[in-house]
């Protein structure tokens, strides 16, 4: 059974676990006075074995891990107000052990449980009671000005301390087996260090923060701890997980960058150390079934782990429509050999805009299809997502509107936002099936070669789902497969523009994908038919502007 | 004290109910309002002055495109252009100069099955994989012949001018080939080849540009052979 146990945990490994608010810990709420907790928590100890709490202490595992791997049901050693000095000194007293006299790191935890760690600044901090840790974080949400309803736990721990723990748990195993408490319980599941590590933060964070946590929030919390002993494993171990962070996609890089540095920063001094550390907890196994007492799992540790504390923002989403006024303005920032095409891109503008008011790291920009640069976007405007990264702030209703109108107000007027909201990451669901609608309707310039006759306008009019074909124009065709295409002119209006006969404004709405600028002028042939074949005589564009993307999720 | 803040809520309901109707319908008003304005305002943006627009516009091919002209390419006559796209894609056809045009009856038939292989058989599929090389197309010299023009009289060997990779070839003109009588440089092009750079700057120097072609073109007697042919 033990085993089994053993198993779970390992395969738990320092994969980050999100922690939801858990109504366990409600019962322990701040409101409970210190006399009760303190009569809790003996109670808690008396329950346990003696010796074996004895024999715990004396290889040095800290209070707060012999009170977990011994499965105390309650878990009042949780509490966040409970300092470290007297969860031991009770610990102590019942069990009638004595320490010598110093602090000494936990030899299975590595001082993570009682509260101890290196900071960024290698200095050595040891906070008094898991409130006091929680304090420390909830000042760094509030230097970083993250404006937060809700945030998730992220806790990362390294492989060493499960090694610790399952020799440790093996060792008790072979002396206890027989013994009716440990069968008892060993079937209750040893409680992970990471699981009570959140457990002992998460209340009073709910409490300074002033909001609850979630499980899936978009605000996360992440404590790394890294050792310089780390193990082997851990390396392929932390691979796995970037792998698999990276694949769920959509996420935050340098997150991932920050944390895969210190895993790797710890990796990399441990390689050196990792094989004598793998050879000596299988040597132990070996030499706790020739001895009768516990043996300590691993050499005194002198070195507690390094914590980083990182709160970030996965991301926020903002949808709207664009729209585009300049004909030298490109929708994505276009650099060719440093040289920047057109004056500006749609992409910047809004994003410049947008990044300040949530205060984000950065911003990445989708939209749903795009216009060439001489092409504006007009009428509706063109459906567009914006990413924020690490954004602090969601913005509000009353943001988005200064937002807007800061946009719509820029002196030089190229480039407009309709519609624009915050939204979930369905946003990006959304977006991609409405590309699918695929009805786009366009406003063309166009002059033929010859004065415009009343049955044109007629004839035009009359054509309706026309099919044309269209050889990949020639002015894509350097990085275009050169393919057939089929498309449908949905259908067709000229509007005559007076005073000038051979000018007019072609209305029309087509399936998306058509070249419609090939569709006017027939690409030498190779689009048909087109306004000039249809016409039967030559037919240039002069300019074209898109006036709708249909699309009725945005 | 929690009952008392809820009181006022609950009567200022129905008056909240009254207000919201009315917001409706004012917003319904304003939002059919605003679409008009919009329409208008759209509509606005896409009546061009015409003021501004010029008699005769520049084709789509004068304006897509920089012209070459290869004069008498590997015979007197045969007058060729190139036109090349901003993208590096050159297309090649016959100058309105070439000998064939002055036959009588102009063109009267194209044939591509020239060299060792019919140019019109061969179809370029897939996409580019390496700078300018499409997955099978076709590697060919600047002299490499392209097609057969025929008139009545005469025949005469198109090529290719550019060095590159030959994409496509118009089999328009195959069942058409008025077109090269009526707009050899449109829709009677004769092929689309795309040259590496390094190639092109090579044959750039070699050919003329619009302005020389038709300076040497008006001072005809340069080039003798023109005119006797």
């Amino acid at each position: 059974m033990s085993n089994e146990v053993e198993s779970a945990q390992v395969s738990d490994a320092t994969e980050v676990t999100l922690l939801s608010s858990s109504a366990e810990i409600e019962s322990h709420a701040g409101s409970c006075d210190e006399e009760m907790t303190l009569q809790l928590l003996k109670d808690a100890v008396q329950s346990l074995p003696h010796h074996v709490v004895k024999d715990l202490l004396s290889v040095g595992v800290c209070s707060r891990c012999v009170l977990r791997i011994l499965g105390s049901e309650d878990r009042i050693y949780c509490h966040p107000l409970l300092p470290q000095s007297i969860l031991r000194s009770i610990l102590e007293e019942v069990a009638g052990f004595k320490s010598e006299g110093n602090f000494q790191l936990c030899s299975v935890c590595l001082g993570i449980l009682q509260l101890s760690y290196c900071d960024d600044k290698e200095t050595m901090v040891k906070m008094e009671s898991p409130n006091d840790m929680a304090s420390t974080i909830a000042e760094l949400v509030k230097t970083e000005g993250h404006q937060i309803d809700g945030f998730s736990l992220e806790v990362s721990v390294p492989q060493l301390i499960l090694e610790n723990e399952s020799s440790l748990l093996s060792g008790m195993k072979k002396i206890n087996e027989s013994e009716l408490w440990f069968q008892e319980r060993m079937l209750s599941k040893c409680v992970s260090v990471k699981d009570v590590l959140k457990f002992a933060i998460t209340k009073p964070l709910e409490t300074l923060l002033d909001v609850k946590s979630t499980s899936a929030g978009c605000f996360r919390i992440r404590l790394t701890y890294t050792h310089k002993r780390a193990s082997d494993n851990s390396v392929e171990r932390n691979q796995g997980f970037k792998r698999r962070r990276i694949s769920t996609g959509n996420g935050l890089h340098n997150v991932y960058d920050k944390a895969v540095i210190t895993s790797k920063v710890c990796s990399d001094y441990s390689t050196n150390e990792t094989i004598s550390v793998t050879g000596r907890s299988s040597n132990i196994l070996q030499d706790q079934e020739t001895f009768e007492h516990l043996r300590i799992p691993i050499d005194k540790v002198s070195e507690p782990c390094h914590l980083v504390y990182l709160c970030y923002r996965t991301h926020i989403y903002l949808c709207g429509r664009y729209l585009k006024y300049s004909r030298n303005v490109s929708q994505t920032r276009w650099i060719i050999d440093e040289e920047r095409m057109g004056e500006a891109s749609v992409e910047e503008i809004i994003g410049s805009n947008i990044l300040p008011m949530c205060r984000g790291d950065n911003y990445k920009f989708h939209a749903a299809g795009r216009e060439d640069i001489d092409v504006r976007m007009l009428g509706s405007g063109r459906p567009f997502l914006l990413e924020i990264q690490n954004s602090c702030q969601i913005p509000s209703e009353e943001t988005i509107k200064e937002i807007e109108s800061k946009i719509n107000g820029l002196e030089n007027k190229l480039v407009g936002v309709k519609k624009l909201k915050v939204v979930s990451s369905q946003g990006w669901t959304l977006m991609r099936e409405g590309e699918a609608e695929k009805q786009k309707q366009y406003c063309a310039l166009v002059w033929i070669s010859r004065p415009l006759e009343d049955e044109d306008v007629q004839s035009i009019s009359l054509l309706n789902d026309m099919q044309i074909l269209q050889k990949t124009p020639i002015r894509v065709l350097h990085r275009r497969s050169p393919l057939e295409r089929q498309k449908i002119i949905h259908w067709m209006k000229i509007e005559r523009i007076s005073g000038s006969p051979q000018y007019f404004l072609l209305h029309l709405c087509t399936q998306a994908g058509t070249y419609i600028k090939e569709f006017v002028h027939g690409d030498l042939g190779r689009t048909q038919p087109s306004i000039g074949s249809i016409l039967g005589c030559r037919a240039e564009i002069m300019q074209l502007d898109v006036t709708d993307v249909k699309m009725d999720s945005f | 004290m929690v009952d008392q803040a809820h009181k006022p809520e609950e009567t200022a309901v129905p008056n909240n109910l009254q207000q919201h109707h009315k917001q409706d319908e004012e917003q319904q008003q304003s939002v059919r309002e605003n679409a008009e304005y919009e329409d208008e305002e759209l509509h606005k943006l896409l009546v061009p002055d015409i003021t501004q627009l010029p008699l005769t516009p520049p084709s789509s091919v004068e304006s897509n495109f920089a012209s070459y002209f290869a004069p008498d390419f590997m015979k007197p006559g045969n007058d060729q252009y190139v036109y090349r796209h901003p993208n590096g894609l050159c297309v090649v056809g016959l100058a309105s100069t070439h000998s064939a045009f002055k036959d009588k009856g102009g063109v009267s038939a194209v044939d591509f099955n020239v060299g060792k292989s019919d140019r019109s058989g061969m179809k370029v599929t897939g996409k580019r994989k390496k700078a300018s090389s499409f997955g099978n197309a076709q590697h060919f010299e600047s002299n490499t012949a392209l097609c057969k023009v025929c008139t009545n009289d005469d025949s005469y060997i198109i090529r290719c001018c550019v060095k590159g990779s030959l994409l496509e070839v118009n089999e328009r003109l195959i069942k058409q080939p008025d077109l090269l009588n009526s707009s050899a440089d449109r829709e009677g092009y004769i092929a689309i080849i795309m040259p590496k750079p390094a190639d092109w700057l090579k044959v750039k120097s070699s050919l003329l540009s619009l302005e020389d072609f038709k300076k040497s073109r008006e001072a005809g007697s340069i080039l003798p052979s023109h005119n006797s042919s």
